[in-house]
């Protein structure tokens, strides 16, 4: 009897521990959730904007533009052109 | 112990009973009290918990990302970025807030110390203090740590191709909702959904624990239009700069792809930038391509003399006697006189009188339906915000001047949209495509509205045109066979008739004339400086734009390398090879 009660105060004292420290695990854990979510939020805003830039510099009146002003380029004439056909 | 008790047995001390009965007693209250607590708290004083426990449990918003709108290549045209709202609750920020901060934040914000108490004062839940801050304005707000005030993320937009775009891409508010294009027009599916989530929070608003009730954010779609940017970046500069050459009021270019409907470019002016839109006026807001319209006067010359071929009325080479023409007491006019002119020719000279001629042998009826198979006086279906349909009266109501001037384009309105789109029978032999602003994948069916002979006999009088001895020299494009119609009206003033010094310079013309591709149609509005004719205002915008996107498009040249007029400075050379 007294045996069966002592098992049953520890069993009961050992749970009351584990759920202390799984609630603590369950704490850190969504921190570290949170703290990757933003980062995953970041990295894919990085990404974006980073499209965002490689678009806004290669958008064709901005290319247009260098070649004809800085590299004094003009298009090519039509008669000057090559046609061939890929097959 | 039982040594000790046994060694000091004699000296157990009999301890009175009351003792312990008070020891007992103090006791029970103590569980009395703490159970009158218990009940206290969870009964009825726990309103006064549960609202300070609501202080620290927020539902918090999952933002979506508002979908991309991409060019028919996959580049971006408006993309969202991360931006950071200020936000305030107002029943968390200290009364005793320091008057120090209260400046600090006030100057952060760019607003006045007043406006900030007055918005820190409001009894709502939460309160925007300013939106769509940069991440650094919103890193400095943070370093303040006042209680009560956070940040938030949400979303801003960005247009990268600016003015040349603006009208097919619209523009969205600071709610990340659509205000005008595109923007406005698929807004269901653009628009993300922002999901929840209920969290507890400590002072300075970082989440510590998630009570779960979780609902997933679901981020827009991605929209794929039929715009390449190139060729809408090439039409708008040229539009621009031939807008600003002739100083005209206003302009437009549309490029439509003839084989499946796509519109390649579609460039307005005047224009606005849509990243700045602090001060728009309805004169930039305007797509003035599919809203206003016009009478397209020479530029209708074509359908009706298609719709003459087509009656067996006149073959391309029948000689009219054009001379003088009278229509009951209106006289109809040319700006130069001719004796007789071939079917062909009336088209290449732009002769009003010629065509009216043709136009009297025909039943009003006949030309009406033709007008309404051409989409005209209905509002093209392009899922476009505010796209008119133009007017065209029914022909019960025509009088005889009426079919006359109408046969060379006055008296009807269309927009400069639906004359391109009216042009698709020439390109692609007797056929109206469907139009779509969105990347098309199977080739749509298009209904019939002249025979394919029809079509390439006006065609080919199109190409004369732009030969000399046509009104539109400055149309050609060097190595590609062009063709198209000027139309030079005069500005309708409503009631009061018709402006002598205002005009409407068009040109409406497909490429190459072999295997067309393209219809391309330009208008320029009130131009006053270098002419005012179609073939002189909107023809070199014709053929810089027909240029760069046939190139663009890959598409050999089908004609004779000549110099042209607009490009005669360098030595003229022999093709070197064609593919076919």
């Amino acid at each position: 009897m007294n045996r069966a009660v002592v098992i049953l105060i520890l069993a009961l004292l050992s749970c009351a521990l584990m759920l202390v420290s799984s609630q603590q695990r369950v704490r850190l854990l969504f921190a570290e959730m949170n703290r990757l979510e933003l980062k995953e939020r970041k990295l894919n805003q990085d990404w974006l904007r980073l499209e965002y830039e490689q678009r806004d510099l290669s958008k064709t009146s901005r290319i247009l533009d260098s070649a004809r002003k800085q590299l004094h380029m003009s298009e090519p004439r039509q008669d000057r052109t090559k046609y061939i056909k890929a097959d | 112990m039982q040594k000790v008790s046994t060694n000091s047995s004699g000296l157990v001390l009999r301890l009175p009973m009351w003792r312990s009965r008070v020891v007992l007693f103090l006791m029970f209250i103590g569980f009395v009290a703490l159970l009158a607590r218990a009940f206290w708290v969870q009964g009825p004083g726990n309103d006064f918990y549960e609202a300070k426990g609501n202080k620290v449990k927020r539902l918090q918003e999952l933002p979506a990302v508002r979908g991309k709108i991409l060019d028919r290549n996959g580049e971006i045209l408006a993309t969202s970025l991360e931006a950071k709202a200020i936000i305030a609750f107002p029943e968390d920020v200290p009364d005793d807030l320091s008057a120090q901060k209260i400046q600090q934040l006030a100057k952060l914000l760019q607003m006045s110390e007043g406006e900030l108490r007055k918005k820190l004062g409001e009894s709502r839940n939460q309160v925007f203090l300013r939106r769509q801050v940069s991440p650094e304005l919103a890193k400095k707000v943070k370093e303040l740590e006042i209680a009560g005030i956070g940040t938030t993320n949400e979303y801003r937009r960005f247009y990268p191709e600016g003015e040349a775009m603006a009208h097919i891409v619209g523009f969205t508010n600071v709610n990340d909702k659509g205000q005008e294009g595109m923007e406005y027009a698929r807004e269901s599916e653009l628009a993300g959904k922002p999901g929840s989530r209920r969290v507890i929070i400590d002072r300075l608003g970082r989440v510590v624990e998630d009570l779960g009730d979780y609902q997933a954010p679901s981020n827009g779609k991605d929209l794929q239009l039929s715009i390449d940017s190139k060729i809408q970046s090439i039409a708008f500069d040229e539009l621009k700069e031939a807008v600003s050459r002739h100083k005209a009021k206003a302009g437009g270019v549309v490029v439509l792809d003839a084989q499946n409907g796509e519109i390649l470019a579609l460039a307005n002016w005047p224009t606005y930038n849509p990243n700045e839109r602090a001060a728009l006026s309805g004169e930039q807001l305007r797509n003035r391509v599919l809203t206003d319209t016009f009478e397209p006067g020479s530029t209708m010359k074509p359908f009706t003399i298609g719709l003459a071929l087509e009656k067996g009325i006149v073959t391309p080479n029948t000689m009219m006697t054009i001379g003088h023409f009278q229509v009951g007491t209106k006289n109809i006019t040319d700006t130069h006189p001719y004796g007789s002119l071939t079917v062909a020719q009336i088209i290449q000279k732009s002769s009003n009188i010629g065509t009216s001629r043709i136009a009297m042998q025909m039943a009003p009826q006949e030309m009406w339906e033709m007008y309404q198979s051409l989409g005209l006086g209905q509002a093209p279906k392009i899922g476009f915000p505010g796209a008119v349909a133009g007017r065209l009266r029914p022909y019960e109501k025509w009088a005889k001047i009426d079919q006359a001037t109408m046969s060379y384009g006055y008296g009807l309105s269309a927009s400069l949209f639906q004359l391109a789109r009216a042009y698709t029978i020439f390109a692609r032999d007797g056929e109206l495509v469907p139009v779509s602003i969105t990347k098309v994948s199977t080739p749509p069916v298009g209904t019939r509205v002249i025979s394919a002979k029809t079509a390439i006999e006006v065609r080919e009088m199109l190409e004369t045109v732009t030969n000399p001895g046509g009104t539109a020299i400055k149309a050609q494009v060097s190595g590609y066979r062009v063709g198209g119609k000027t139309g030079t009206a005069h500005k309708s003033m409503g009631k009061g008739g018709y402006a002598s010094n205002k005009y409407d310079g068009f040109f409406v013309g497909i490429a190459p004339i072999s295997a067309p591709r393209i219809v391309v149609a330009v208008v320029i509005d009130e131009p006053t400086v270098g002419g005012h004719y179609g073939g002189d205002v909107a023809a070199p915008v014709f053929s810089a734009v027909t240029n760069a996107t046939l190139r663009s498009l890959n598409i050999p040249p089908d004609g004779a390398m000549k110099d042209l007029v607009l490009n005669n400075n360098a030595p003229t050379t022999q093709r070197v090879s064609l593919s076919r």
